[in-house]
């Protein structure tokens, strides 16, 4: 792996877990807002939506270390009729001035809470489809390994998984500087947290799951195209075996293990601290799994060639 | 006007001597490590001990061909589909080429070619390939590894023309399958061809040929 194919996987990490914190982002103030009142649900959610922006506009950065002739960049959206790669860029690019546009509208108040619930909607709609077009980007018929329905159900697991506990780390943030700031409120932020949390660890154990029966049946289609796939199987059990069983152990410990003790904590109220290293602890361990995992896609990909 | 322009190359002649190699790098100035036409030598068979002789071996299907491969000017280049820059595009003698001012250097083009036609140049930071020498083509002339090779085993022509004349299988080891791209090339296969897919055989070549 060069420099290139780093910046693709951090491009494409930080990419889906700026999608993934935007729609779990929106499903929490959702479900807070109808429990506590919309101010309550802004206190918990809108220091965290500030954060997305800068993950994006990092992970767009990053980007450009893969080309080789970056003052043509603004070439790169010519072909959005027929190049997934194209569309991939535009979303990217609209999801970040949209997303960017709601973030600061709603962190401000600006605007009414109608309009601003249409510019949320339209950004997590964006957001989707930049998702599905970094997944369509490999789905060329010279790449069978990544030809497969593996690769958009892989990419939207990894949007979700690392978008929600994102999301669980900055409200765990949040919920220290609210104590500090704003100690009338703790008590409303404190339940809303522990909801969020405990959601939070349903869904990454469901997500876990999703990886976990997902990756036999994928190895067994690989397996069963013989020439390429095979190959492709070789380079995961053989020269990358310890990323492919690193990565499996740190998203069980982080997801599994990790969500399973998040769930048990976040339904006991005063154990706030230990809920929050967890928290944190989950998503670091996530975050390092699925950067080996994209490291494994790139690096075990097999291509239809001379 | 050809209408589409195919490259025919005769695999029973051929000596493996490389020189539409050197032609097409003289001709473009092409970096080491760029190498827009390759020959590759696909060979296969092993040796056994005779039963008859003691300390003899003998040959069982030892085989050995060659096959002149450049950009195959696809009827269907998934290359200029893909391009996110609409740098690659097919012309009105079905030539494909890249216009490297509108390259981005992403490379998505080295990912869909099934040929190894796009190449990326280091020092320029584009992609770049075979434009079927299209300026000496306009001048009358043909392309440098066509005049340079010294069997007379590589021409061009019109697709259809070729395909008449030699038939349309270029699903030859070690060519990929040809459904994906529509190669426009014709190819008169060695007599120890082996099918794509079918192939006992592995490339000879040194890897800095490829």
């Amino acid at each position: 792996m060069n420099l290139r194919e780093w910046s693709l996987v951090f491009f494409t990490i930080l990419g889906q877990m700026s999608v993934g914190s935007f729609l779990v982002l929106g499903v929490a103030h959702f479900f807070a807002s109808r429990k506590k009142g919309v101010e309550a649900a802004d206190r918990l959610s809108d220091l965290a939506l500030l954060a997305i922006g800068p993950v994006l506009i990092l992970g767009l950065v990053a980007s450009i270390f893969h080309l080789g002739n970056p003052t043509n960049a603004y070439r790169a959206v010519a072909n959005f009729g027929q190049s997934w790669l194209s569309r991939e860029i535009l979303f990217g690019v609209i999801f970040a001035a949209v997303g960017g546009l709601y973030a600061i509208m709603q962190w401000r108040k600006l605007g009414s809470t109608a309009i601003r619930v249409v510019i949320g909607w339209i950004a997590a709609i964006v957001g989707i489809a930049l998702v599905y077009s970094m997944s369509k980007i490999y789905m060329l018929e010279t790449q069978p390994v990544w030809n497969t329905l593996m690769t958009p159900v892989s990419f939207f697991t990894t949007t979700l998984l690392l978008g929600g506990l994102a999301v669980g780390a900055a409200f765990v943030a949040n919920y220290a500087y609210v104590q500090r700031k704003d100690p009338g409120c703790a008590d409303a932020q404190c339940e809303l947290m522990r909801d969020s949390i405990r959601w939070i660890a349903i869904g990454s154990i469901v997500l876990l799951g999703i990886e976990l029966l997902t990756l036999p049946i994928y190895l067994g289609y690989l397996a069963a195209d013989g020439g390429v796939g095979a190959a492709s199987i070789g380079l995961m059990i053989g020269k990358f075996s310890w990323v492919f069983i690193f990565r499996l152990i740190l998203a069980f410990i982080g997801a599994g293990v990790f969500g399973l003790f998040l769930y048990q904590t976040a339904l006991s109220p005063g154990r706030e601290k230990v809920m929050g290293n967890l928290t944190y602890a989950a998503f670091v361990f996530v975050l390092i799994a699925e950067i080996m995992g994209r490291y494994l896609f790139y690096a075990t990909h097999m291509q239809i060639t001379i | 006007m050809a209408k589409q322009l195919a490259f025919y190359f005769d695999s029973t002649a051929c000596t493996d001597c490389k020189a539409c190699v050197i032609a097409c790098k003289d001709r473009s100035s092409l970096p080491v490590g760029v190498n827009w036409r390759r020959v590759y030598q696909y060979v296969g068979g092993s040796w056994m001990p005779s039963q008859y002789e003691s300390r003899t071996m003998v040959p069982i299907n030892v085989f050995s061909y060659s096959l002149s491969i450049a950009c195959m000017h696809c009827e269907k280049p998934l290359c200029a589909e893909i391009c996110p820059a609409k740098a690659i595009t097919k012309d009105e003698q079905g030539i494909v080429a890249i216009d490297t001012s509108k390259c981005i250097g992403c490379r998505y083009c080295e990912w869909a070619c099934p040929y190894d036609a796009p190449q990326f140049h280091e020092e320029l930071g584009v992609m770049t390939k075979c434009d079927f020498c299209k300026d000496l083509l306009a001048q009358g002339g043909n392309p440098a590894c066509v005049d340079a090779c010294v069997m007379r085993c590589l021409h061009y022509g019109e697709l259809e023309e070729l395909r008449a004349k030699y038939g349309s299988n270029v699903e030859i080891a070690p060519l990929p399958r040809a459904d994906i791209t529509l190669p426009a090339f014709v190819l008169t296969p060695h007599k120890s061809a082996q099918a794509t897919g079918e192939g006992t055989g592995w490339l000879d070549n040194l890897p800095e040929e490829l």
